[in-house]
């Protein structure tokens, strides 16, 4: 070691060479620093300027203000109102004093801290992303945690608006229409990944139910984005640019008006309230067009909470609610159809040559069953038979050993057929979310139930609508709809077009004849027969004295189901399909209606007596013909 | 304690004070200037809330208490560091071991006290008292300075306070006891074979230190060796800066309009990144005249070093220029992406009263050393 001592006489002997290697290599590590600043900003400059363009800003979208939704007469139904949102933004909040600061807010806004802390646990985005945790926030509550906003940090209160469902008055009451208008709400975190490639954003709403969610697409509008700055974390800031303006969703005026809907609800809800039947539906539409004009299905849920985000605990009270609130007993369930399934197969006999109109068929106490042991027989519903009837008188007095023959001879495929023909085992296509297809018996249904066919018993009740067939009420409807409009089987019209913001129409949507029934015109005339003939001479009592304005026609059902009651009957469906013109000799029906009450067990059709209801309402009739609910006996259960 | 009294004499000091080495002063003086500009345009964006003093301003205060410091330490001679050796080492070992007790976690790493609302950082200033411990022990290690004794006794006692700090976790701060150790044994005439020998041993040793690493600190100490690889996750700090860096170009965008910085862009602009804000806003020349204040800085600490009157001042000067050549090295290195992403400051510019007040403790010993370079006259 050249170990010069250079020490002047120092204390410690310092090495020129140690000296002169230290300097010496701090000028190499200068000379490197500066030789790569030179390549980085000289030589490769551009590239890194071209990089560091690029990464400085993110499109950030601009939601549009969603689509209103208004009944036909221009009454708002579904509105925006501006509200305030709680956030957090889980990058701020304090660690361990999380706790403290949920609390807080869950005190100001009414809510409990468990909840604002499930929310935020269920969130995976992000720690820069906001996360709501109570949506609806009334001004004073926002305005409050504001002010303590220091003592909140990661708390953020955002205004932005919520849908607020109305009725036919303007008053915040979703539940006229729920079923119908439906609701939104917030999108969930697994659906994210299908949804963020059409713009969706983590804290989006989505239609969920109803019209809100078949119409989605449009209501929600075109969103806009806009440039915005982005930190090293991912923060994002200021805006630099507006890229696109975000267009807001067009407005839908519904074939619904509320009036019609409110007078439905609440003959539905007087019906069922008289014999205790917790779940009903009455659907009121114009067989001319298919335009619906109340679709009520009851019991009904408060879409306003949804859209206030609801909570776990009413989540719940709706799902294990009697009458399964939540579900549109209109469209998505099915049930027996009963007697007014012999429409079906009246058309399928007289279109098959099965019968004539006019010819005369022995009706029995009891039908013996082809081919089944002696004594295996179905009982017609009076368990006398009316000695021998013609198809209108049959159709009239509902005779089911008379419609037991029909069907037998029919067989099962081309009974099948028919009711496919009306409408039957397929969805009516009504753009209402959830609707289910219904059960009709077919060799081929049989097999999928791994049965080489039906049997001959279960063809005969078919044939009276039991059994092997299920439908929904809006299918039924429109089946009678078909007949009452020559022939047409429409599809279901819910929306009736676009509307100005103050709810006039703007473009009418046309009807749609989804097919024919194929039926010649002089089955479809016999079958119009035996439907005014029920009102007429058939045993729907004292509706026919009811000053209506065009001649009313219908047919009453009852469906058994389940298990014998402690009286030894089954419990039932009643059902009761009708439709009349609504000017004085007009002969087109204008309006149709059918009501549907789920196991009733008191005898008679409490449907009917709903029905009857509407229409006293519907006209403005100074009648009430209603029947006392302990006289509902009366009018012939079948 | 005769060397106290020299200075408190009136003529002693002028006579003193005409050694007193005004180069290192103004260059000191350049680099805080250049570090509160520069902390002003990082922090142009992001104003300080109400009531509060702006990052420009507070780094002002601190420079003026440094600064105070910094007289009072060149006023005293440097020698009565050498009796306190001890009680300076235990305290320097009580502080971190405090540290780590009470620390509040910024950024994840417990690593400052508060007292009185001014987070101190306690491993920069016990960078700086380790320099003096080392200092000392060499200094006495006079005639057995080539032994292994000496190599092994001044590891041990920078071992300590070494895995304190690494503890904490800061790895930046270790590395650069690391480095002053080595700076300073290399500089006390220790046995070059045994340095190497035991250089041999750290590198054979790094790969069980890296292994000991939170998985955060070995992800982001990677980085530089292919930064767009991961640019989106743990290399995203060290692509921006990069970005910022590399559009700079030669004469930068100008000051407080670096696009990156005043977009928020750059991670902790004001502190360990400040570099980028000098190479996008100044450019080439900027950074380079940066440098070259450094290297002048540097020059005069190993001219004082050399010119000092004992063993202690020596050592104290290559100490403090060990410490700030390997942050310079380190901090510059990483923002342009030939070092590995570690916390360490850059001296006089990063934003930082602990930092800044511990430099100018140190650089006031140093201007001590100068001082008192002269044997004393009675």
């Amino acid at each position: 070691m050249a170990d010069l001592n250079e020490g002047r006489g120092r204390d410690l002997p310092r090495s020129r060479a140690r000296f002169l290697a230290f300097g010496l290599a701090g000028i190499l590590i200068f000379v490197a620093l500066a030789g790569r600043l030179v390549q980085l900003q000289i030589v490769d400059g551009a590239t890194y300027e071209r990089r560091a363009a690029a990464v400085g800003s993110v499109e950030v979208a601009i939601p549009a203000a969603r689509g209103l939704i208004f009944d036909r007469e221009g009454r708002p139904l579904a509105v925006n109102v501006p509200s305030w949102t709680v956030k957090a933004r889980p990058a701020d909040l304090p660690g361990e004093r999380t706790g403290l600061v949920l609390g807080e807010v869950a005190s100001v806004t009414g809510t409990s801290p468990l909840e604002l802390r499930a929310r935020l646990d269920a969130f995976h985005g992000s720690p820069y992303d906001l996360v709501p945790l109570a949506r609806g926030i009334d001004r004073p509550a926002a305005l409050l945690l504001g002010e303590r906003a220091v003592a909140l940090p990661g708390i953020v209160v955002e205004a932005e608006p919520i849908r607020r469902y109305l009725d036919e008055n303007g008053a915040v009451d979703g539940s006229l229409l729920s079923h119908v208008v439906g609701y939104t709400g917030p999108v969930a975190a697994d659906e994210l990944d299908a949804l963020e490639a059409d713009g969706y954003l983590p804290d989006d709403a989505i239609g969920r139910a109803g019209v809100e969610a078949s119409y989605e697409e449009e209501l929600r509008g075109t969103y806009g984005s806009r440039l915005v700055e982005r930190d090293a974390d991912g923060r994002t800031g200021a805006v630099l640019d507006t890229v696109r303006q975000p267009v807001a969703g067009p407005n839908l005026q519904l074939t619904i008006d509320a009036r019609v809907q409110r007078t439905a609800t609440e003959a539905l809800q007087w019906g069922m309230d008289a014999v205790g039947v917790k779940q009903g539906v009455t659907i009121v539409m114009n067989p001319q067009t298919g335009e619906i004009l109340a679709m009520t299905s009851l019991p009904a849920y408060d879409n306003n909470k949804f859209a206030d985000g609801i909570s776990g605990t009413d989540y719940q009270a709706y799902l294990t609610a009697d009458g399964q609130p939540l579900r549109n007993h209109a469209i998505s369930d099915i049930y027996p159809p009963g007697s007014t399934f012999k429409l079906v197969t009246a058309i399928g006999a007289l279109e098959e040559g099965v019968t004539t109109a006019t010819q005369r068929w022995p009706t029995y106490g009891c039908y013996q069953i082809p081919g089944a042991p002696n004594g295996q027989c179905l009982f017609d519903w009076n368990r006398k038979g009316f000695g021998p009837l013609d198809m209108t008188d049959a159709f009239a007095v509902s005779s089911d050993t008379y419609f037991y023959q029909m069907a037998v001879k029919l067989g099962v495929d081309r009974l099948g057929h028919w009711a496919e023909q009306l409408g039957f085992g397929q969805p009516t296509e009504i753009r209402l979310p959830g609707e289910a297809d219904g059960i009709v018996a077919s060799t081929r249904w049989a097999q999928s139930q791994g049965r080489p066919s039906v049997f001959t018993g279960e063809l005969a009740q078919a044939g009276i609508g039991q059994n092997v067939i299920a439908v929904t009420p809006l299918q039924l409807l429109n089946a009678y709809a078909a007949l009452a409009n020559g022939g047409h089987l429409m599809r279901p019209q819910i929306v009736r077009g676009l509307a100005a913001d103050d709810g006039t129409l703007l473009a009418p949507a046309a009807p749609e004849i989804l097919g024919e029934v194929g039926a010649s015109d002089a089955t479809l005339q016999t079958m119009r027969i035996g439907t005014r003939e029920v009102i007429t001479t058939g045993h729907a009592y004292n509706i026919r004295d009811l000053r209506l304005p065009g001649a009313l026609s219908g047919k009453t059902g009852t469906a058994e189901f389940g298990e014998p009651t402690s009286e030894g009957t089954l419990p039932f469906h009643s059902w009761f399909v009708a439709y009349l013109p609504s000017t004085p000799g007009a002969t087109d029906a204008d309006l149709a209606v059918v009501t549907f009450a789920y196991s009733a067990v008191v005898p008679g059709n409490v449907s009917l007596e709903v029905v009857k209801y509407f229409l006293q309402q519907y006209y403005g009739l100074d009648q009430d013909l209603r029947l006392d609910p302990r006289d509902f006996s009366l009018v012939a259960a079948n | 304690m005769g060397g106290v009294s020299t200075t408190i004499g009136g003529s002693a000091m002028r006579r003193e004070w005409r050694t007193f080495d005004l180069q290192l002063f103004v260059y000191v003086l350049l680099l805080i200037t250049f570090g509160v500009v520069m902390g002003y345009s990082a922090s142009y964006n992001d104003p300080a809330p109400a009531g509060a003093l702006s990052q420009p301003v507070k780094t002002v205060i601190w420079a003026a208490i440094g600064l105070t410091i910094y007289f009072v330490a060149a006023s005293v001679d440097y020698h009565w560091l050498q009796t306190f050796t001890g009680p300076i080492y235990l305290a320097v070992l009580g502080l971190l071991a405090l540290t780590m007790v009470l620390g509040t976690s910024l950024f994840g790493a417990q690593m400052s006290i508060s007292v009185a609302g001014l987070d101190f950082q306690f491993s920069e200033v016990s960078k700086v008292l380790m320099i003096v411990v080392l200092g000392s022990f060499l200094a006495g290690r006079r005639g057995r300075i080539g032994r292994l004794s000496t190599i092994v006794g001044a590891t041990a006692l920078m071992a300590v306070p070494t895995f304190l700090v690494f503890r904490q976790p800061d790895l930046g701060t270790a590395l650069v006891f690391v480095a002053i150790l080595a700076g300073m044994l290399f500089m006390s005439g220790a046995s070059i074979g045994w340095l190497a020998i035991f250089t041999g041993a750290v590198v054979a040793a790094a790969p069980f230190a890296i292994g000991a690493l939170q998985d955060y600190q070995r992800q982001r100490l990677f980085c530089f060796l292919d930064p767009y690889a991961d640019a989106q996750g743990a290399c995203y700090q060290l692509v921006q800066a990069l970005n910022a860096v590399g559009s700079g170009g030669l004469f930068g965008q100008g000051l407080t309009a670096g696009r990156q910085n005043q977009a928020g862009l750059l991670p902790v602009q004001s502190t360990d990144f400040i570099f980028t804000v000098v190479a996008e806003e100044l450019g080439l020349v900027g950074s380079l005249l940066l440098l070259g204040l450094f290297a002048l800085l540097l020059w005069r600490i190993l001219r004082i070093g050399w010119d000092a009157r004992d063993a202690l001042g020596s050592m104290v000067a290559v100490g403090l220029a060990s410490l700030i050549l390997f942050q310079v090295l380190v901090n510059v290195g990483m923002v342009i992406g030939v070092m590995p992403v570690t916390g360490i400051p850059l001296p006089f510019v990063t934003y930082g009263g602990s930092s800044l007040i511990s430099l100018l403790f140190g650089m006031g010993i140093l201007q001590s050393v100068r001082v008192h370079a002269e044997k004393p006259t009675f």
